[in-house]
C-alpha cells in the first residue's frame, strides 16, 4: 500500500499555471470518480485552493509508477493542458514524503504566510468532497484524520499562529504591549475608513470599552458610531477627545497633520502621563512623527506596523521549526499505524483460520460426546477458542513485532508456517 | 546544612537556566520545569533555614551567610507572588540567576566559629528588625528588575525595533504596576524595619540614632523611594523617569546592604565574629563595647 501525492503550489507554479489546474467542487467530484479505478488508483482526494492544486491517492506499492503516470495523464486530460505544460511545475511525493507534505500543508507550514489557518478548512472541504464522491477509503480516511490531529497539535503546541500578521490587527497587538489588557481602555478613530473600521472591530473584540469616532463628514462618523455602539465626536474638538483616549487610530485623507505634537503634549499633561498609543495608517501621514518624542506617547506609522508584521512573521518562522519536528514524529507514527492496519487482515485471517480448524475438529468429534446441556456446549466452545487464542497469541505478537521493525518477510514466513495465504 | 543548601542551589540553578530558556524559546513546558524546580528549591530552602535555626539556636538572620541566604529566600517568595499575580515570567530571567548567585555566595561564606551573641536573640525586636529589612530589600530588588524590564520594553516601542525582546517582555503597564506595588511594599517594610531598629536600639542603650553609615544610607533610601512613590502617584513622573529612579534607588539599597560593611560603624556585626572574645563571660556585651569604643575613637579622631 502506497500513498502518492502530485500537485503544484505557489512556490513551484505561477498563477497562470495554477488557475488552469484549479478544480471547482463539481469538477472535483467528477474528476475523482473518473480518476479512481479501484485498481491502479485505489483512493483519491483533490485539494484545490488559490495557492495549490494537489491530488492525493493511494495505490498498491507495485503500482506506484503507473499510479503517478495515471494521475499526470488525468490532469493533462481533464484540464486540457498542452503537452509539457506542467513540466517542471509539478512535484510528486510518495509514501513518507507524501504524508509529510500533507501534514505540512494542513499545519500551514507550506502556506504563503506560515501559520494562517484557512488551509486546514480547505483540506477538510476537499476531504468531504472525496467522501461524497466515494473515493476516500481505508487509507485516506486514516491519513486525513491523522492530518487533522497533526494540524491541531501544531497549533496548540507551537506559537505558529500566535502573532498577528495583518495591519488591522496590529492596533490590538501594540495596545497589548503597552496596556497589557485592552479592557477598560478607550479608542478614538480619526477618519472612518475601511481599515480604521476593521481595526476598531478587532480592538472591541479584544475588550476595549469605549469607542469614539471623529470624522470631517459627521454623517460617516454617525454611521460608524451606530454600527459599533460608539459615539461620534466633532472633528474640531479633537484635542479634547485626545486627552480621554488610550488608543488612537488615524486614517484620514488629509494631506496635513491632523494630530500635531502640540496636541499630544497637551493631551499628555491632561492625562497626567498615562501612556498613549497613536496608530497612523494614513499616507501621507496624519500624525506628526515628532509626537513620538513626547514621553509616554507611542506613535506608529504604517511602516512601523509593517515592521511589526515582519517581526511577527520571523517569530512564526522560528516556531515553524518546532512544528516541523512535530510533523516529523507524526509521519513516523502514521507509518506505524498504517503498517499495523495493513497487518490487521493478515492477523485476523490467521486467527480465524485457526478457529475454523478447531471448530471443524469439534464437528468431527461432536457425535461421540452425546447429549450436552447448553452450559456444557458453551464451556466446550470457550475451551476450544481460548486454547487456540492462547497458542496463537505469542506467534501473532511475534508477527506484530517483526512488522513494527519493518521486517515484513519474516512476518510473512511466520504466517506461512500456519499455511496462511493471502 | 551545607548539603541541603547545595541541593537548594542546584534547584535554583535549574530554575534559572530554564527561566532563561523559556524566555528565549517561549516553551510552556520549559517554564513549567523552571517553576517546579523553583518550588522545590524554595521548600528545601525553607527547611534549611528552619534547620539552621534549630541547630544553631538563633534566628537564621545574623551572619553574612545567613543574611544572603535569607535574602535569596525572600526573593524567591517575591518572584512566586509575581508569577501568581502578574504572570510576568520575564522577571525570572533576572531574578532566578540573582537568587542562584546569592545562594552560591552564602554557601561559600564562612560563619564565624562563635555563636550569635545572646543579646541579639533575647529580644524579638532584633529578628523582626532584620526580617523586615530583608523583605524590604527583596522588594526593592523587584522594583529594580521591573524598572529594567520597563526601560527595555519602552525602548523597543520607542525605537520601533520590534526584535525578539518585544515579543517576550511583559507590557509596560504590567511592569509599571509591578514596580509601584513593590515600591509600596518595600517602603512600608523599610519604615517598619527602621522603626523596630530604633526601638531595639533605644531599649538596649537608650539611643535611637548612631549616625553610622548604614543608618544614613537607609534613611537616604527611604527618602528616595518615598519620592518615587509621591511622584508616581502625583503622575508627572510616571513611566521612564520613575523607572530610572527605581534603578537609582537600587544602587542606594546596594550601598546600604553591602557598602556599609566596608565603611564600618555600629551596624557591623555578625560577619566579624573574630572580634567577639570567646573566653569572656558575656561575649556580646564585650563585642558591642568593642564596637562602641572603636566608633567613639573614630569620632574623636575626626
Amino acid at each position: 500500500m502506497s500513498i502518492v501525492l502530485i500537485g503544484v503550489n505557489h512556490k513551484t507554479a505561477p498563477v497562470e499555471v495554477r488557475e488552469r489546474l484549479a478544480f471547482s467542487d463539481a469538477a472535483c467530484a467528477e474528476g475523482l470518480r473518473s480518476l479512481v479505478d479501484g485498481e491502479i488508483v485505489r483512493e483519491g482526494l483533490i485539494v484545490s485552493t488559490c495557492n495549490r492544486v494537489e491530488i492525493l491517492s493511494s495505490t498498491s506499492t507495485e503500482n506506484i509508477e503507473h499510479g503517478t503516470a495515471r494521475i499526470t495523464q488525468f490532469l493533462d486530460a481533464t484540464r486540457q493542458l498542452p503537452p509539457g505544460f506542467l513540466g517542471q511545475h509539478l512535484y510528486s511525493h510518495t509514501d513518507d514524503d507524501a504524508v509529510r507534505h500533507l501534514f505540512r500543508v494542513a499545519s500551514s507550514l507550506d502556506s504563503m504566510v506560515v501559520g494562517e489557518p484557512q488551509v486546514l478548512g480547505q483540506v477538510r472541504h476537499a476531504y468531504s468532497l472525496a467522501v461524497e464522491a466515494g473515493t476516500a477509503g481505508r487509507v485516506l480516511n486514516r491519513l486525513v484524520h491523522h492530518t487533522f490531529r497533526v494540524a491541531k497539535r501544531v497549533r496548540s503546541e507551537t506559537g505558529i499562529a500566535a502573532n498577528a500578521v495583518s495591519i488591522s490587527y496590529m492596533a490590538v497587538e501594540l495596545g497589548k504591549k503597552i496596556f497589557d489588557s485592552l479592557k477598560d481602555h478607550s479608542i478614538l478613530l480619526i477618519g472612518a475608513g475601511e481599515m480604521a473600521e476593521l481595526s476598531a472591530r478587532h480592538l472591541l473584540n479584544a475588550g476595549a470599552s469605549r469607542l469614539r469616532i471623529a470624522n470631517r463628514t459627521p454623517e460617516a462618523a454617525q454611521r460608524l458610531a451606530l454600527e459599533f455602539g460608539g459615539e461620534a465626536v466633532p472633528f474640531d474638538q479633537l484635542s479634547a477627545s485626545l486627552a480621554e483616549t488610550d488608543i488612537v487610530i488615524c486614517s484620514t485623507a488629509s494631506s496635513d497633520y491632523v494630530v500635531t505634537e502640540e496636541m499630544t503634549r497637551k493631551a499628555r499633561e491632561k492625562r497626567r502621563n498615562r501612556p498613549m498609543c497613536l496608530i497612523d495608517i494614513s499616507v501621507p501621514r496624519n500624525i506628526d512623527p515628532r509626537a513620538g518624542k513626547v514621553p509616554n506617547v507611542f506613535v506608529f506609522d504604517i511602516d512601523d506596523l509593517e515592521s511589526v508584521i515582519s517581526s511577527n512573521i520571523r517569530e512564526r518562522e522560528r516556531e515553524a521549526e518546532r512544528a516541523e519536528l512535530i510533523v516529523q514524529s507524526e509521519v513516523m507514527q502514521f507509518q506505524q499505524s498504517l503498517r499495523l492496519m495493513d497487518m490487521g487482515p493478515t492477523i485476523g485471517a490467521l486467527r480465524q483460520r485457526m478457529q475454523e480448524v478447531a471448530r471443524a475438529e469439534l464437528e468431527k468429534q461432536r457425535k461421540n460426546l452425546g447429549q450436552l446441556t447448553p452450559q456444557q456446549e458453551e464451556a466446550l466452545e470457550h475451551l476450544l477458542m481460548s486454547t487456540v487464542n492462547k497458542i496463537t497469541h505469542p506467534v501473532l505478537n511475534q508477527m506484530r513485532r517483526f512488522y513494527e521493525a519493518s521486517d515484513v518477510e519474516t512476518m510473512q514466513k511466520l504466517a506461512d508456517t500456519f499455511g496462511h495465504d493471502e | 546544612m551545607k548539603s541541603l543548601l547545595l541541593a537548594v542551589l542546584a534547584a535554583y540553578l535549574i530554575a534559572a537556566i530554564h527561566s532563561i530558556l523559556a524566555f528565549i524559546n517561549k516553551r510552556r513546558s520549559v517554564q513549567r520545569v523552571a517553576e517546579w524546580s523553583m518550588a522545590l528549591g524554595f521548600i528545601l530552602h525553607s527547611a534549611a533555614l528552619i534547620a539552621d535555626w534549630a541547630i544553631d539556636g538563633h534566628y537564621p538572620l545574623f551572619f553574612m551567610r545567613e543574611t544572603l541566604s535569607f535574602l535569596a529566600w525572600a526573593l524567591v517568595a517575591a518572584y512566586a507572588i509575581i508569577l501568581y499575580r502578574y504572570k510576568a515570567q520575564a522577571v525570572g530571567v533576572l531574578a532566578m540567576p540573582l537568587v542562584s548567585v546569592l545562594t552560591f555566595i552564602a554557601l561559600l561564606t564562612k560563619t564565624g566559629s562563635q555563636d550569635a551573641p545572646a543579646v541579639f536573640s533575647t529580644t524579638w525586636l532584633f529578628p523582626i528588625h532584620t526580617t523586615l529589612l530583608i523583605f524590604a530589600y527583596a522588594a526593592f530588588f523587584i522594583v529594580f528588575m521591573a524598572s529594567v524590564l520597563y526601560l527595555l520594553q519602552e525602548r523597543e516601542l520607542k525605537m520601533k525595533t520590534f526584535g525578539a525582546a518585544f515579543h517576550r517582555l511583559p507590557s509596560l503597564t504590567t511592569v509599571n504596576q509591578l514596580a509601584t506595588t513593590f515600591a509600596i511594599f518595600g517602603l512600608t517594610l523599610l519604615t517598619l524595619g527602621i522603626a523596630t531598629g530604633m526601638l531595639w536600639s533605644s531599649a538596649r542603650d537608650g539611643r535611637i540614632w548612631h549616625n553610622d553609615p548604614k543608618e544614613i544610607f537607609a534613611l537616604l533610601t527611604w527618602f528616595l523611594y518615598f519620592f518615587l512613590l509621591i511622584y508616581r502617584s502625583s503622575a508627572s513622573w510616571r513611566g521612564k523617569n520613575a523607572a530610572w529612579l527605581g534603578i537609582a534607588g537600587f544602587a542606594l539599597v546596594l550601598c546600604t546592604f553591602f557598602g556599609t560593611r566596608l565603611l564600618g560603624g555600629y551596624h557591623v556585626f555578625g560577619f566579624i565574629g573574630a572580634q567577639i572574645e570567646p573566653q569572656a563571660s558575656s561575649p556580646a556585651r564585650i563585642a558591642i563595647n568593642n564596637l562602641e569604643t572603636s566608633r567613639r575613637g573614630r569620632l574623636r579622631s575626626e
